[in-house]
């Protein structure tokens, strides 16, 4: 049966395409992966997706979800063709449920416009991913996305309560329930988060949320290099302060962001971290003169952010320094890739260490930041991208650092997901049990029609 | 060879943000429609990609409002690669309908809406003298000229007080050829002509698309200012009386965020009344819609869009002032239950 017209007579004719330009638009997302789908289809219901499924696993035609195709591995390309859902539009708030702490969402809810709904009701969804303003709900569950507070709060799977999912035969279940814990069976819930669209499509999510700390504010201390800024964290974390984010900005990224955002200043020093603390107003400014105290013998300064304006500027600029790195030569543009390894906590000023020797190896300069609280650092390079020998200096440089991070014990992916970009590493880093992961997508999608390609499955 | 300038494609990282603040993608819903979408197209032109009609319509939905632009953490320039593709396409005769139209309108008759009657036929309403010299020189605009002689007609019943003529043969700017990719440089001659005629040295104008236009597009030769700048400047002669009203300002995206024309309206219009700001506003304005030809090319988007800006109007307002007769129109025409009223004409009131 012709694919496009059977398409239509599920989501309507303006809601399915095979025009080879919009099949352009989604052939990429914000990795260097690329793979061009056969068609485009925007669903609006669960029951649309589950005929799309059911139609295309009876035909063996592969379906790649998107949510608003920000991901960083090529998680939602469609490296065999076949169909992109993109489920952007499936974008209701369905239920605030404050008496319970959870709200159901449909899959295509922006990050920001969540906390914006529930900071209106004195709650939020920890989970802070540098995307906020972009991304969807639905893309941060199937990558297990968090961001700056996952040090405090963990990662999106911490808080995911139950997920309707559509399984690659179409048909629909639920993963979990409404209570905020339970015993019954496989953590299915567990399990679909962070799956990446191979084991079933995600069309709603209940979510647990929490009341909004009544006191929040920035420690910012300078350091000569991030050596030492990673060995004052590690003492912070042992003092027994956990703070509600702990970010590391090297001197490129400082002067990254003070350009991007003149009113932002932040000290020129080697390294700088960011520490936020929340809670209680004098639980906030206990902690602060912790923080303060562990990290003098190690800082070159110390200071605590002026207020709630100052905060909100030094966040919001953090959360896009990723791109803005490549305002740094208007010939360069950052490249993803080699930019989201996790190491243990203790390793970190190691790790730091060996991103200065790969940066001096490949004479590519890299630039790192990242939530250094919980080990997961980015890495940033810049290339000229009409320049084929830095595009090889480039990927040896992603490999290595990717290579030394499992080395340490550590990731290849904090909280990007794997998608293409590394699923060669899915067996080096995880062994056997990639194995069992085998098994579970066979067991699940016998026909391996969903998101084909990916997580080294 | 289209010249599609590479480069300022390749300086997208496709990080997305842009999603967020893309008013088209918002309403139409497909990757195509925003930013990102369309430097994807534009590089996937340079790559080979058919020029066909969806790829027209991606590129053309753009109304170059400069809010993804503004935003762009990787400090990309999305509206330079649309309007560079725009460009490079019809260079190459590829162009919509609607394009053809408004390049064969605009060059035949010198004004964007294919008028043939006198373009100075708003004076007839004007009582007051035209001066054959002056420093300054009122440029009318199309729009105006034809669609808004009452709002004129006060505009220069202000402005003559002071050292302004008109051109005698004022034609478009060429804005809207320019947003949508055509050669002016015949209109560009034309009006600098009249110019040096009336031995002006600098434009006031009352239009944001005229206003860009002759800041980016015309030699450096003239000095270029908004009627609100210039009315700031002479409040004081003015002897303006307060009006008992309440009322809200819609920025002009050619006028507020591209040339950060934001202070002056804001300052005239509470030297005569009570601002109260639109839920947006200032650099991150909504776009009414009507801007880049999705007015002419794609008027049910347009006004769509409208609609939404009109949401943004605050309760208890007398009027929506705007600044440009393109927004003027299409936010009445998006069915406005506010009455708009250009900032001149405010000011007039204030006079009388």
């Amino acid at each position: 049966m012709d694919l496009i017209k059977k398409l239509h007579e599920i989501v309507g004719i303006d809601r399915a395409t095979t025009s080879p330009m919009q099949l352009y638009c989604y052939s990429s997302d914000s990795s260097q992966i690329r793979g061009t789908p056969e068609c485009v289809v925007r669903p609006q219901n669960t029951g649309q997706v589950s005929q799309v499924l059911r139609f295309a696993n009876e035909h063996d035609i592969p379906v790649t979800a998107r949510g608003a195709g920000t991901g960083l591995a090529g998680g939602a390309v469609a490296l065999e063709g076949g169909i992109v859902l993109d489920l952007s539009g499936m974008d209701r708030i369905l239920d605030i449920d404050i008496n319970n702490l959870q709200v159901a969402v449909e899959p295509g809810v922006i990050h920001s416009r969540l906390n914006e709904v529930l900071g209106t009701e004195g709650f939020f969804f920890p989970p802070d991913p540098g995307s906020s303003e972009m991304c969807t709900l639905g893309g941060l569950i199937a990558n297990n996305g968090s961001g700056m507070r996952s040090v405090k709060y963990g990662t999106t799977r911490s808080y995911v309560l139950d997920l309707e999912i559509v399984m690659a035969d179409g048909s629909v279940i639920n993963t979990g329930s409404k209570t905020l814990k339970s015993s019954a069976g496989y953590d299915l819930t567990r399990l679909m988060v962070g799956s990446e669209g191979t084991l079933g499509i995600i069309t709603k999510a209940v979510l647990k949320i929490l009341p909004l700390p009544k006191a929040r504010t920035v420690v910012l201390a300078s350091f000569d290099n991030p050596v030492l800024a990673g060995e004052a964290v590690v003492k912070t974390l042992s003092a027994g302060v956990i703070p509600s984010a702990c970010e590391i900005l090297d001197r490129a990224t400082v002067e990254v962001l003070n350009a991007y955002d003149p009113n932002i200043a932040i000290p020129d020093a080697g390294a700088t971290i960011l520490f936020e603390l929340d809670g209680t107003v004098s639980s906030v400014k206990e902690q602060a003169k912790i923080v303060e105290a562990v990290c003098m013998p190690f800082a070159s300064g110390i200071r605590i952010a002026a207020g709630g304006e100052e905060m909100k500027e030094i966040w919001s600029a953090r959360r896009l320094v990723g791109a803005a790195i490549s305002r740094i030569d208007p010939n360069k543009t950052r490249v993803y890739v080699g930019e989201d390894i996790g190491v243990p906590i203790k390793e970190v000023p190691r790790m730091l260490k060996f991103i200065q020797s790969i940066s001096g190896e490949f004479g590519l300069p890299i630039i790192t930041y990242g939530h250094i609280g919980d080990g997961n650092l980015h890495t940033g390079m810049c290339i000229d991208m009409l320049d084929n020998e830095q595009w090889k200096q480039l990927d040896l440089a992603a490999d290595k650092i990717h290579r030394t991070a499992i080395m340490l014990g550590g990731t290849v992916s904090a909280e990007h997901g794997i998608g293409s970009a590394r699923s060669k590493y899915m067996r080096l880093e995880r062994g056997n049990a990639l194995d069992v992961m085998i098994l579970i997508k066979r067991a699940l999608d016998p026909r391996g029609i969903l998101n084909p390609g990916k997580l080294g499955l | 060879m289209l010249d599609l300038d590479l480069r300022s494609i390749l300086k997208c990282v496709r990080c997305g943000a842009c999603r967020s603040v893309c008013p088209v993608l918002e309403e139409v819903g497909w990757e195509s429609a925003g930013a990102r979408g369309r430097i994807l197209v534009a590089h996937g032109i340079s790559q080979g990609l058919d020029v066909d009609a969806d790829v027209l319509e991606s590129l053309n939905t753009c109304m170059t409002c400069g809010m993804c632009k503004q935003m762009c953490p990787a400090g990309a320039n999305p509206t330079y690669v649309i309007e560079n593709t725009r460009r490079q396409l019809v260079m190459r005769g590829e162009m919509t309908e609607a394009q053809r139209k408004l390049n064969e309108r605009i060059m035949e008759s010198g004004n964007s809406l294919g008028e043939v009657s006198d373009r100075r036929s708003w004076l007839s309403e004007y009582k007051g003298e035209i001066k054959e010299t002056a420093g300054y020189v009122y440029f009318v605009g199309c729009l105006g000229a034809y669609r808004y002689p009452e709002s004129v007609v006060a505009t220069f019943d202000v402005l003559s007080r002071f050292d302004v003529t008109i051109l005698p043969d004022e034609i478009c700017c060429g804005s809207p050829l320019i947003r949508t990719g055509f050669d002016v440089d015949e209109l560009i001659a034309h009006n600098i002509e009249q110019m040096r005629k009336v031995g002006a040295h600098t434009f006031i104008t009352s239009c944001a698309g005229c206003h860009n236009t002759l800041i980016q597009s015309y030699p450096d030769e003239f000095e270029v200012m908004h009627v609100s700048e210039f009315l700031e400047q002479h409040l004081p002669e003015l002897q303006l009386r307060r009006l008992k009203l309440t009322v809200t300002y819609h920025d002009a995206c050619h006028l507020g965020r591209c040339r950060g024309v934001f202070d002056a309206p804001r300052r005239v219009i509470e030297a005569v009344c009570d601002l109260k700001e639109m839920k947006t506003n200032r650099e991150n304005a909504r776009c009414c819609g009507g801007g880049g030809g999705v007015r002419t090319g794609y008027p049910d988007l347009s006004l769509a869009l409208a609609k939404k800006r009109l949401e943004e109007i605050p309760d208890g307002v007398d009027y929506l002032i705007t600044s440009c007769p393109l927004c003027t129109k299409n936010l009445i025409e998006g069915g406005s239950d506010t009455d708009v009223l250009d900032l001149v004409e405010l000011v007039r009131l204030a006079i009388e």
